[in-house]
């Protein structure tokens, strides 16, 4: 069965790689893997190369190297041991349990694998009270190369509407429900954020540009957590706004008692919201249909009663 | 899964993991190996078979030394493979952002386990500054605390709920069996007594909670992403609307069955409605950069809602 012969040949061409104290070139390691790659050059090279492609897709590190003195010229491959085997992580049991129990709260796809590579397995379905609270984390592809990147300080290149950004990566940002880049932008040489979902194709990390991160960076400070209070607007601005009784709960448990500044008789309340942001801030407020009215100031209140009024009017 | 599915790298990267750690056990029931990763036992015995057959000579010396005897696998001289293949990129993300959301979840301590855990794993694929925020509002953190402590004694809870669709607060009990955050809402997966199904509530908008002392059988439910469910209904009423490129986030925030390009980067996109009080919403918040294109009985909601709402604001008359 062809199957079953690829996967020796792979395990095969594996162990002799991690060996070998040289660098190997391909008519070496085809005498060495008797019967293994056979047939004409041209063959040989194509069946090494697709297993070359296979192995690292796995994730196995194949070192090249261009040969001198009497094989000058010729490729020579070999793996490095201390970049193959995974760094021991001497973690106490503890740490791995806690491990375990983020990975099943969070399920992401290659947690099993990943797991396995520590020694550990899933905890799956044993442990309700463990994983009680959980959070969903969406997987996107260009997410691993970014975080590589970042953590190996190199730039990055992607292609975003349409165009092509060259990008210091600081770090990433999950924010109600959506991956964001933070870094330095080449092009606008300044900070900038890109939405990760956005990124069209593949990320390339560039191995020959590196950067030095500032020690300030703040990400959750990229831009601030609450829509309303990202604007062109006065920041820190502040809308009055009233909820009906309906509702008072709800809103009271969204932007806490502190924002509360008058409890009416019938259960309507007078709180205070965010409204640098007019477009999100008006998007908040009538959200809440007519269970709420902004009071004051008056220019955020006639914004919102000339957009209903241009509905009405259309 | 049956080996003829199995590409020849998972074989592979499954072998990889499987064999530092057999060498460190010794001994394992072939059954125990099976279950462990996943896969039959023949699947288990014809890799590891396999895998005692590499290293051809000159390398004879250096076989890895598996046989399976009498349903155990023994590893004798552990020698090629001993230590696992070093994290990948995805696997290293994996891990990451598996454990800052956790580290977010209510609850996690910073000095703990967890942080001391991540920061060892830093320190082997480097500090990469994954952030995710989790952010609970001010009001929602002793209610998560609760359901979060109901899901571990599968207590009985009895709350008030509003429904936005029908603008009501109904009392129900529920059994909570997991809370979860998806795109920054917080809800929880419960047993409700009244409809005796499964179903999904968001958090905010528990009105108020309070315990029945009853408890029911702690079960332990698969994470998923049970709110898109209703979205996925093909029974619910679908509308079309045009939006103008102010409003095109409508398509990345729902689902949308279809999407046609109008001129201007204007968009028709038709999308499942949950409920007639949420497409209100939706359309006065959207304003003149949407307009209901289908079904022709709601094309005027935009309108009457917009109307109703105004309605308020002439009552009081403040600042017009």
């Amino acid at each position: 069965m062809a199957g079953a012969d690829r996967v020796e040949r792979l395990t095969n061409l594996l162990a002799l790689l991690l060996e070998t104290s040289r660098p190997l070139t391909l008519v070496e390691i085809a005498g060495e893997l008797e019967g293994q790659y056979v047939g004409k050059e041209s063959t040989r090279r194509a069946a090494f190369e697709r297993d070359k492609a296979a192995l690292r897709e796995i994730g196995v590190p194949i070192e090249t190297t261009v040969l001198s003195g009497d094989q000058a010229g010729v490729s020579g491959y070999w793996i490095d041991r201390d970049r193959y085997e995974l760094t021991d992580l001497h973690l106490e049991a503890d740490e791995m349990r806690a491990l375990q129990v983020a990975v099943a709260a969070v399920r992401p796809t290659q947690g099993r694998q990943a797991l396995w590579k520590l020694g550990l397995d899933t905890i799956d379905g044993d442990a309700a009270g463990d994983v009680a609270v959980t959070a969903t984390v969406p997987e996107l592809p260009g997410l691993p190369a970014l975080r590589d990147a970042s953590a190996r300080r190199h730039t990055v290149a992607f292609d975003y509407r349409g165009k092509r950004r060259r990008l210091d990566p600081y770090g990433l940002l999950l924010r109600t429900g959506f991956w964001y880049v933070v870094g330095h932008d080449h092009e606008h040489d300044e900070a900038r954020t890109y939405r990760v979902d956005r990124i069209e194709g593949a990320v390339e990390v560039e191995e020959g540009a590196t950067f030095e991160r500032p020690a300030d960076v703040d990400l959750r400070a990229a831009f601030p957590s609450d829509p309303k209070e990202l604007g062109p607007g006065e920041a820190g601005a502040v809308a009055l706004v009233r909820v009906g009784a309906r509702r008072a709960a709800g809103v009271e448990r969204e932007l806490g008692a502190a924002r509360v500044l008058r409890r009416h008789a019938d259960g309507a309340i007078d709180v205070e919201v965010p409204c640098a942001n007019v477009p999100a801030f008006r998007s908040w407020v009538l959200g809440l249909l007519d269970h709420a009215e902004v009071l004051e100031p008056p220019e955020v209140r006639a914004a919102v009663v000339s957009w209903l009024t241009a509905m009405v009017g259309g | 899964m049956s080996a003829g599915r199995r590409t020849a790298e998972e074989r592979l990267s499954r072998l990889l993991v499987m064999l530092p750690w057999l060498m460190e056990q010794g001994e394992v029931p072939l059954a125990d190996v099976a279950r462990r990763f996943g896969m039959s036992e023949a699947d288990v015995a014809r890799d590891l078979e396999l895998a005692a057959m590499c290293g051809l000579p000159p390398f004879v010396d250096e076989m890895i030394d598996v046989f399976i005897d009498d349903d155990t696998v023994f590893v004798g001289v552990p020698r090629l493979f001993t230590r696992p293949l070093r994290l990948t990129a995805p696997e290293g993300f994996a891990l990451v952002a598996a454990g800052r959301a956790a580290m977010q979840l209510p609850g996690a301590d910073p000095d703990g386990p967890l942080g001391r855990g991540l920061g060892k794993l830093a320190a082997a694929l480097g500090d990469d500054a994954v952030v995710v925020d989790l952010p609970i509002a001010p009001g929602l953190a002793a209610t998560i605390e609760q359901l979060g402590d109901a899901v571990t004694a599968a207590a009985r809870l009895r709350i008030e709920y509003w429904t936005p669709s029908r603008d009501e607060t109904t009392e129900r009990t529920i059994t909570p069996r997991r809370v979860f955050n998806d795109r920054g809402e917080w809800y929880v997966v419960a047993d409700d007594g009244r409809s005796g199904e499964r179903r999904t509530f968001r958090v905010d908008r528990i009105e108020s909670l309070d315990a029945t002392g009853e408890h029911d059988t702690v079960q332990a439910i698969p994470a998923a992403e049970p709110e898109r469910d209703w979205f996925a209904d093909a029974g619910l009423r679908r509308v079309t609307l045009r939006l103008s490129p102010a409003a095109r986030w409508v398509v990345e925030r729902y689902p949308v069955d279809d999407i046609v390009e109008r001129r201007g980067g204007a968009v028709d996109a038709t999308f499942p409605v949950a409920s007639e009080r949420w497409l209100e919403r939706l359309l006065v918040r959207l304003g003149p950069e949407a307009e209901v294109r289908k079904p022709a009985e709601w094309r005027s909601l935009g309108r009457d809602v917009a109307r109703r709402v105004l309605a308020r604001y002439a009552e009081t008359g403040s600042g017009e």
